[in-house]
């Protein structure tokens, strides 16, 4: 039997303006299959953005927003705690013990702050430049593979435990960029010898029905990968000031290296 | 000391300059939680910081019953779980508050502190820019605390606490640079806001030591911390 406060808050409609392509996105929608809540999807033109958009998330401009009735909520990881805290009796993505959920969160800090933007530079770069970011991710990802082996996640098979949690929600949907990246650029990112936790974990999340469901074939992937490649190498090699011309191609280098 | 004792001590290791540090320890005054305060020299860090914070390296890094908790944010979400009975709130219950509790944390690091530092640090067109940029987002911020006390309310919440510096690092930021950036006719939430928060009960004597503030300022390895 619902509590009252769960049927108020299921009777008011879910709607997620997205990108397909955006990884932040991925985490929204995930998050919600996994929690078994029902909403509508708008797709953005981030070249174009809606009226809607604008409205709801004045402050950033970008998706994912997700909007429950008269609130609008920006920012993936906001937006996934605000489920947890909206929707208690749901399955929870937070861990139960504070400490554990600080974990979570330190972890999810690190993911967005430290190995996206790494990741992204090895994306967005080439020859010395591109060997420095490719050292700066493999130094990130052994920091990980440090607390999956001997550290806050010894013998877990996902960072949440048994089962997904906060933290694989927001390292997996990203993670699936990496092999794509490989592919585009030719360079090793996830060596299973090198990482071999992690490369078990990623293989064990991108294997869940809701994670399949969430994220885009891999052929859609690449091609689009190859494309924002070619457009950042373009970009770069013409200055600064194309980059700054290019409205388009700075909206898909926004999702690109936004992993 | 009993092992029950020693087992529930709070350790904090920072420095007393150190904004991030300092939102640590309100948020622990917040929540009446006695703790030991370990004084890092970031020159030399002691090898029991670089144990329990060995991704960063940096502090502030709370440490509870053993274990090792870094980065403001999480720290103080930590402190709000971890005594939820004692003291005040330090972020609200309703779910869509704590979201924008949230956001708006955020937004100071993210849209306020890059502009607010690049002010401080550049000159010519580079500065106006920077000046200008950060005009635009304390409107923003002016708009959202919008006459209330604090951001949280009647009391000092986790926007105040991360928003915090601002009240005591841009005066001195403008008497450095000779230029206003928060003038009372512009931001007259904002202004009283800085005075709410620097006279309150929990922050009042505990505000870093402004004259060694103003010198490490002026030192180029040191200086490199925004708001």
């Amino acid at each position: 039997m619902e509590k009252m406060e769960n049927v108020s808050a299921a009777a008011v409609p879910l709607k997620l303006f997205g990108s397909w392509a955006s990884s932040y996105t991925h985490r929204v929608q995930l998050a919600l299959r996994l929690k078994g809540l029902e909403f509508e999807y708008a797709e953005e033109d981030l070249g174009n953005k809606s009226d809607a958009l604008l409205r709801h998330n004045p402050v950033y401009k970008k998706v994912p927003v997700l909007v429950h009735g008269d609130r609008a909520l920006p920012e993936s990881v906001i937006i996934l705690q605000y489920l947890d805290d909206a929707w208690p009796e749901s399955r929870p993505l937070l861990p139960a013990s504070a400490l554990d959920r600080a974990l979570a969160r330190f972890w999810c800090h690190f993911a967005d702050d430290k190995l996206g933007p790494a990741v992204g530079a090895v994306f967005a770069s080439t020859g010395e430049e591109q060997e420095a970011a490719v050292r700066q991710v493999h130094e990130n990802l052994a920091l990980i593979e440090a607390e999956l082996r001997d550290g806050a996640f010894k013998g877990r098979r996902f960072f949440g435990g048994d089962e997904v949690g906060l933290l694989d929600v927001v390292l997996g949907c990203g993670s699936y960029w990496l092999a794509v990246f490989e592919e585009v650029t030719g360079v090793r990112l996830v060596d299973a010898d090198a990482f071999p936790l992690f490369h078990a974990w990623l293989r064990d999340f991108e294997a869940l029905d809701e994670v399949r469901d969430t994220i885009p074939a891999v052929d859609r992937l690449l091609e689009y990968a190859r494309g924002v490649r070619h457009m950042l190498l373009g970009l770069a090699s013409a200055g600064a000031d194309a980059a700054a011309s290019a409205t388009p191609a700075a909206a898909a280098a926004d999702i690109a290296v936004d992993i | 000391m009993n092992h029950q004792d020693e087992k529930d001590k709070v350790k904090l290791f920072g420095i007393r300059s150190s904004p991030y540090v300092l939102k640590v320890i309100w948020a622990l005054r917040i929540k009446g939680v006695k703790y030991d305060y370990i004084e890092e020299d970031l020159g030399n860090k002691s090898d029991l910081l670089l144990e329990y914070n060995p991704v960063h390296k940096k502090v502030p890094v709370l440490v509870y019953q053993g274990k090792p908790i870094a980065e403001s944010e999480v720290i103080l979400e930590f402190i709000d779980e971890a005594w939820k009975h004692c003291g005040d709130p330090i972020l609200p219950e309703d779910p869509y508050e704590r979201a924008m509790t949230r956001f708006w944390a955020r937004f100071g690091s993210d849209k306020l502190s890059p502009p607010i530092w690049k002010w401080f640090t550049t000159q010519g067109q580079e500065q106006e820019d920077a000046y200008a940029a950060a005009i635009e987002q304390l409107l923003v911020l002016e708009k959202e605390l919008c006459g209330k006390r604090f951001f949280a309310g009647e009391k000092i919440g986790f926007v105040d606490l991360s928003l915090g510096s601002l009240a005591y690092v841009i005066p001195i930021y403008e008497e450095i640079t000779g230029v206003k950036m928060i003038t009372e006719e512009t931001f007259p939430s904002l202004t009283a806001w800085m005075g709410n928060f620097q006279s309150s009960p929990v922050v009042k004597d505990h505000l870093p030591p402004l004259d060694k503030l103003q010198l490490r300022l002026f030192t180029p390895a040191e200086a490199a911390w925004p708001v």
